[in-house]
């Protein structure tokens, strides 16, 4: 069964390794007997009938202001495609583009599509590091966080977890990322989805489900994951 | 003395020693290739009877330099040298700048390269383009980096630019086009800017050099295609510096140069074959090194380590495509992050046959395999690597 993947934005959100979690996705999915089709999404372009999963990456600030427009212009069929359940996995730039607003640190205000009810504003001070955040239906996820905005979360809106290490969302409230209905905002690189693998299986028996149909995961030999993620379990921030 | 010493003492000092350099200072800088650049620099100009001061590879921040100044000024202060050539790492260069101003500054790319450290590739462009523009004499950089080019188009000082023939283009990938997903987008455009010294060809160790309207071949021993497209920038400082030099008499000297302190540096081992040490910083220099150094029957190991100076953020193995090396073996992975690099592998489909995070027990069964090898090593499990197999392991060729 076909399982159309979209990747939002890939020549220009792209920073840091993100082609990896779509690798991941792509792969896992054809393992586990689905037919990935890969769609990129360019600015102007007109956007997949199919979409299954989307995917976005991080972006440099110049490459945010780039697509801003564009975002806003396709914003009320992602909302559609929210609502309907369709998984999302959006990291770090476009997890910002998703929230209410970005405000960067030279005052300058990018207007975000709202998915997920949260604000960013850019600070002085990177958050760099070794990043480890509990969640209730992911478990563990070990990420690389690499972010200067700081988030902060609506009253109502739920995050993905809370960071045992790190900083997540603001370095303040120990909350990260963000989860509406089936998309996911985050902060984690490194990217997400290699040492996640459990999120990965999520992302795809999500994406099946939301087309009626039940995905039986296959045992997959994660073995050198379990081994990556033992070792995540104590490496230091 | 220790540069750090020497700077908390006497500050002010190295503005003072280098004033005195007949023919000033040269800064080389840039994501990749400052250390081989700089070594062909050096050697070009001291073939060409000039007296270079210069530091020693990989010390590139201004501490080192001030080491190296210290150490070679004779009492009283004079320093017995005509020109000073030395590279500077991206972040730190500012610093320098702001006490020498350097006569010729080549910048020769920008690309994503930890990240962990710049933030952004756009940040890695910025600085590198701010050194440059502290040139007084001239500035040499990369016809074919756009971010680059780009940044210094208003600067006062001329600009000469190094490039490779339109044709060679794809084997030169610039930033974006390394993580360009889709050939929706024309990246691959050749610049307009005419370059003073070209890339024209290259096979095996053959580089053909225009140089000025001159065509000339070499016979290289730096190995790697991106040290041939170095070299191209190596050729268009020196010739800006000494301008009446013979491009056929310059190319074989360039000739002469061997490769940098683990840049794909030869060593032959104990049971007779040869060993390729190449280090690998980022997503480009990888992909580099896996079109340069892996042949058909070629055995890979691959040592990577999480430290500061190698990037602690493994997402940059995401953005180098291995699929390249499916059908060859992948003896090892090495290193703090051996299953890392084994995990990143295996969405490529390629077996490590084994992941030892020792990098010193798996050097020991690597060395010990038959045939051609290459390592490839992140910044401090080269210095590692390098540290055993000259220690023991081998002979360097």
């Amino acid at each position: 069964m076909k399982l159309h993947i979209v990747h939002i934005y890939p020549n220009e959100m792209n920073t840091y390794g993100d082609r990896g979690n779509l690798l991941v996705l792509e792969k896992r999915a054809a393992w586990h007997g689905l037919e990935p089709v890969i769609h990129y999404y360019h600015a102007g372009d007109t956007f997949p009938k199919d979409a299954d999963l989307i995917l976005g990456g991080g972006g440099q600030d110049s490459a945010q202001s780039d697509i801003q427009a564009d975002i806003l212009q396709i914003g009320h069929k992602l909302h559609a495609l929210v609502d309907t359940g369709v998984p999302m996995l959006m990291v770090c730039g476009t997890y910002q583009l998703f929230g209410n607003r970005f405000v960067t640190l030279t005052g300058e205000q990018i207007q975000g599509i709202g998915i997920f009810d949260v604000e960013t504003v850019g600070g002085p001070k990177r958050l760099i590091g070794n990043t480890a955040v509990e969640t209730n239906e992911f478990g563990t996820l070990y990420g690389f966080e690499n972010h200067s905005g700081k988030t902060r979360l609506g009253t109502n809106q739920q995050p993905l977890g809370n960071v045992t290490r790190g900083n997540g969302n603001n370095g303040e409230d120990r909350t990260e990322g963000a989860r509406t209905n089936n998309a996911i905002g985050t902060y984690l690189h490194g990217p997400l989805l290699p040492n996640n693998p459990q999120l990965a299986d999520s992302l795809l028996t999500l994406a099946m489900q939301c087309k009626g149909t039940e995905l039986v995961l296959k045992s997959l030999d994660d073995s050198l994951a379990d081994q990556s993620r033992k070792n995540a379990m104590t490496r230091r921030y | 003395m220790p540069g750090l010493v020497v700077e908390t003492l006497i500050p002010g000092y190295l503005g003072v020693m280098l004033r005195q350099l007949p023919d000033g200072v040269i800064i080389i800088t840039g994501t990749n290739g400052k250390t081989t650049t700089t070594k062909m620099v050096v050697e070009l100009l001291q073939a060409n009877g000039k007296r270079v001061l210069t530091n020693p590879t990989g010390s590139n921040l201004t501490r080192g330099i001030i080491s190296s100044v210290s150490q070679q000024a004779r009492r009283g202060g004079k320093l017995p040298f005509d020109i000073a050539v030395f590279e500077l790492d991206e972040a730190y260069a500012r610093q320098f700048t702001d006490v020498v101003k350097p006569r010729y500054v080549l910048g020769l790319n920008a690309s994503r390269d930890q990240l962990d450290r710049f933030g952004e590739v756009d940040k890695v462009a910025e600085l590198i383009s701010e050194t440059m523009l502290s040139a007084t004499t001239a500035i040499i950089t990369n016809a074919d980096d756009k971010r680059l080019s780009t940044a210094v188009a208003t600067a006062k000082a001329p600009i000469v630019y190094f490039g490779v023939s339109p044709a060679l283009l794809k084997y030169f990938p610039r930033d974006d086009e390394l993580v360009a997903v889709d050939a929706q987008t024309p990246l691959l455009q050749a610049s307009n800017l005419s370059a003073e010294v070209e890339l024209v060809a290259f096979k095996d160790e053959n580089a053909t050099y225009r140089i000025g309207q001159k065509q000339t071949n070499a016979r290289l021993q730096v190995t790697g295609q991106h040290n041939f497209q170095n070299a191209a920038a190596a050729l268009a400082l020196v010739r800006t510096i000494l301008p009446n030099l013979e491009p056929t008499k310059l190319v074989g000297q360039l000739s002469m140069v061997r490769p940098a302190f683990g840049r794909g540096q030869a060593f032959k081992l104990k049971n007779g074959s040869n060993l390729q040490l190449n280090l690998v910083k980022n997503p480009a220099s990888f992909r580099q090194g896996l079109a340069s150094y892996v042949r058909p029957n070629t055995t890979i190991m691959v040592a990577i380590n999480d430290r500061i100076a190698d990037s602690r953020d493994m997402s940059w193995l995401w953005d180098v495509d291995f699929t390249s090396l499916q059908g060859h073996e992948v003896a090892l992975t090495t290193g703090v992050r051996a299953v890392d690099m084994a995990l990143r592998l295996q969405y490529d489909n390629i077996t490590a046959k084994t992941v030892e995070p020792d990098t010193d027990a798996a050097l020991k069964v690597f060395c010990k395999l038959p045939g051609d090898k290459v390592v490839f090593a992140s910044y401090t499990a080269m210095l590692h690597v390098h540290a055993q197999l000259t220690r023991k392991a081998g002979t360097q060729l």
